[in-house]
């Protein structure tokens, strides 16, 4: 479609930043994919381009077949500017490989911006369903639905041996990938994040960074998945997920109360040290703006703070992001400009008396 | 200095994350860390990492003892396939050592071709045994004739541009009402009413 949707878009935020659902004192977000190919192509990385084109097409006939075009936006990636393509990436409606990728691929994400249909990327289709807070049964039945809706006019590669066929070994079966984004500052602060990586591995579980695979965890935000996606059921795998989630929630939430009960004079003068400085600050770079963001939350959380609600300290996450910040501009920044801009925007939204 | 990794042993070697031609990142460790570092880092099957975090997944390794060591491959990644003529996919045109290589698939039908040589790598990559798929399949193949379609156009495309290139002009003429043809009856009902 057009870039038109692109105007109210950097102001509007989807859904899941919300801040509430359950466990929204930890859990940011639960998002589920699976990954589905068409039958008769071959995968995006050995299509040509005509083939690339043939499958856009195709996956967009079928979206609007099951009637998924009329409250979504259709983007097509190769005829979008860069910085609107690294918006939708630090919105996770599309991966930074979608972004940087070559030929005809494209996206389709919901007004609310909880579906996400991912064109060409690795695999011909990657569905995502984000939610706010801890809530995977709700994204994966809304996911599942959209799933069977498009397998009802798209062949899917499939066998019955390996389930759904994809790109790289490490997605075939189920396809599914479930995500959960938690804040563990207290963990973090607490030096135990090593061990709630390592226990999460052993149970074939990955941690990793806020924007996927290889990126750092800033801001204390990590993300949690399934590694594995063969041999086990959808339903085996989101049971998985709802056994360790909780575990670390918990470990979470007492380290939280310890840092209260017995260490009230540290963690509130980090907290309020972290709010005067957000709040007076005249340039800030990203790690800086997340990390004090992230002493931000754990206060309103620990209700050290009163003034600032939740979905403010969750927008500004998203809000500060560098491209975010030029997009709303309408043009490109050098990296000192953009410190300017994104302290400017962090004291206008944390001021005393805005809440 | 003592090695970033085991924490034991001296470091003599010095890796860095490398971005835009800046250093990203420096970590120094001893010359039996870093060849299990680049023997998981070389592993298709794994995600790219930052060193920091391969360092990370490698000392839960070394804590974990020798068992967990052995599930990084050796160098290579598989086991090499014998004697064997080079299994070739005939849909797509990649081979088991080109799919061994990149770590990916280059079409659904390499599933059926290279069969035989998965089902280690699958038990490896999702800790399962046997390899197979439990959980949910299309519940029926509608859309199949929407795809046939798709193939046949692709393939008069290809005999228009032969026929144009040897310059036979009646033919290439007859092969795009036929692509016409075939193009109108592949546009759906619902794409017709919103445009």
């Amino acid at each position: 479609m057009t870039e038109d949707a692109f105007d109210s878009f950097p102001h509007l935020l989807g859904e899941w930043l919300k801040g509430s659902g359950p466990d929204s004192d930890i859990v940011i977000s639960t998002r589920v994919r699976f990954a589905r190919n068409i039958r008769g192509f071959p995968f995006t990385g050995r299509a040509s381009e005509t083939q690339r084109a043939d499958v856009l097409k195709l996956a967009e006939d079928a979206l609007k077949q099951v009637h998924l075009d009329r409250s979504v936006v259709m983007l097509e990636l190769d005829k979008l500017a860069e910085i609107k393509r690294d918006v939708l990436v630090e919105r996770h409606l599309i991966s930074r490989e979608l972004a940087n990728g070559e030929g005809p691929r494209g996206v389709t994400y919901g007004r609310g911006e909880m579906l996400s249909v991912m064109i060409n990327e690795e695999d011909h289709l990657r569905l995502q369903w984000i939610k706010s807070g801890f809530d995977v049964d709700r994204a994966y039945h809304a996911l599942c639905k959209v799933d069977r809706a498009l397998e009802s006019v798209l062949p899917y590669a499939t066998s019955d041996r390996y389930g759904y066929l994809t790109a790289c070994p490490t997605n075939v079966g189920t396809g599914m990938r479930v995500s959960v984004m938690v804040h563990l500052p207290a963990l973090t602060l607490k030096e135990n994040i090593d061990q709630v990586f390592k226990a999460a591995q052993r149970m074939n579980h990955a941690v990793r960074g806020l924007y996927g695979e290889g990126t750092r965890a800033f801001g204390d935000m990590y993300q949690l998945s399934n590694q594995t996606t063969l041999g086990r059921s959808e339903e085996q795998i989101v049971e998985a997920i709802k056994a360790i989630v909780p575990k670390i929630l918990e470990f979470e939430r007492q380290r939280r109360g310890q840092l209260y009960t017995e260490e009230r004079s540290f963690v509130e003068d980090k907290v309020l040290r972290s709010l005067a400085l957000l709040r007076s600050a005249r340039r800030l770079n990203v790690q800086e703006m997340m990390s004090h963001l992230s002493m931000l939350r754990l206060g309103v959380d620990l209700g050290i703070i009163n003034d600032v609600p939740v979905r403010t300290v969750n927008e500004l996450f998203i809000l500060g992001q560098p491209s975010h910040l030029q997009e709303t501009e309408g043009r490109s920044l050098p990296p000192n400009e953009r410190d300017t801009l994104r302290a400017d925007l962090v004291r206008s939204r944390l001021a005393a008396g805005t809440n | 200095m003592d090695c970033q990794c085991c924490n034991k042993r001296p470091a003599g070697i010095r890796i860095c994350d490398v971005d835009d031609n800046s250093i990203e990142e420096q970590i120094n460790v001893c010359p039996d860390c870093f060849n299990l570092i680049k023997r998981y880092m070389f592993d298709i099957t794994k995600p790219l990492m930052v060193t920091a975090d391969v360092v990370r997944e490698v000392q839960g390794l070394l804590n974990a003892g020798d068992k967990a060591l052995a599930t990084i491959p050796e160098p290579g990644g598989i086991t090499p396939v014998g004697k064997d003529p080079v299994p070739i996919c005939p849909d797509c045109g990649i081979t088991l050592s080109e799919f061994r290589a990149k770590g990916r698939f280059g079409c659904p039908r390499d599933y059926e071709v290279f069969a035989e040589h998965l089902d280690p790598l699958f038990e490896r990559i999702h800790d399962v045994q046997p390899a197979r798929h439990e959980g949910r399949l299309p519940e029926n193949s509608a859309g199949e004739e929407t795809v046939q379609r798709r193939q046949t156009i692709a393939d008069l495309r290809k005999r228009l541009d032969a026929a144009v290139a040897e310059e036979n002009y009646e033919l290439a003429a007859r092969l795009r009402d036929e692509i016409n043809e075939a193009e109108s009856a592949s546009q759906p009902e619902s794409s017709k009413e919103s445009s």
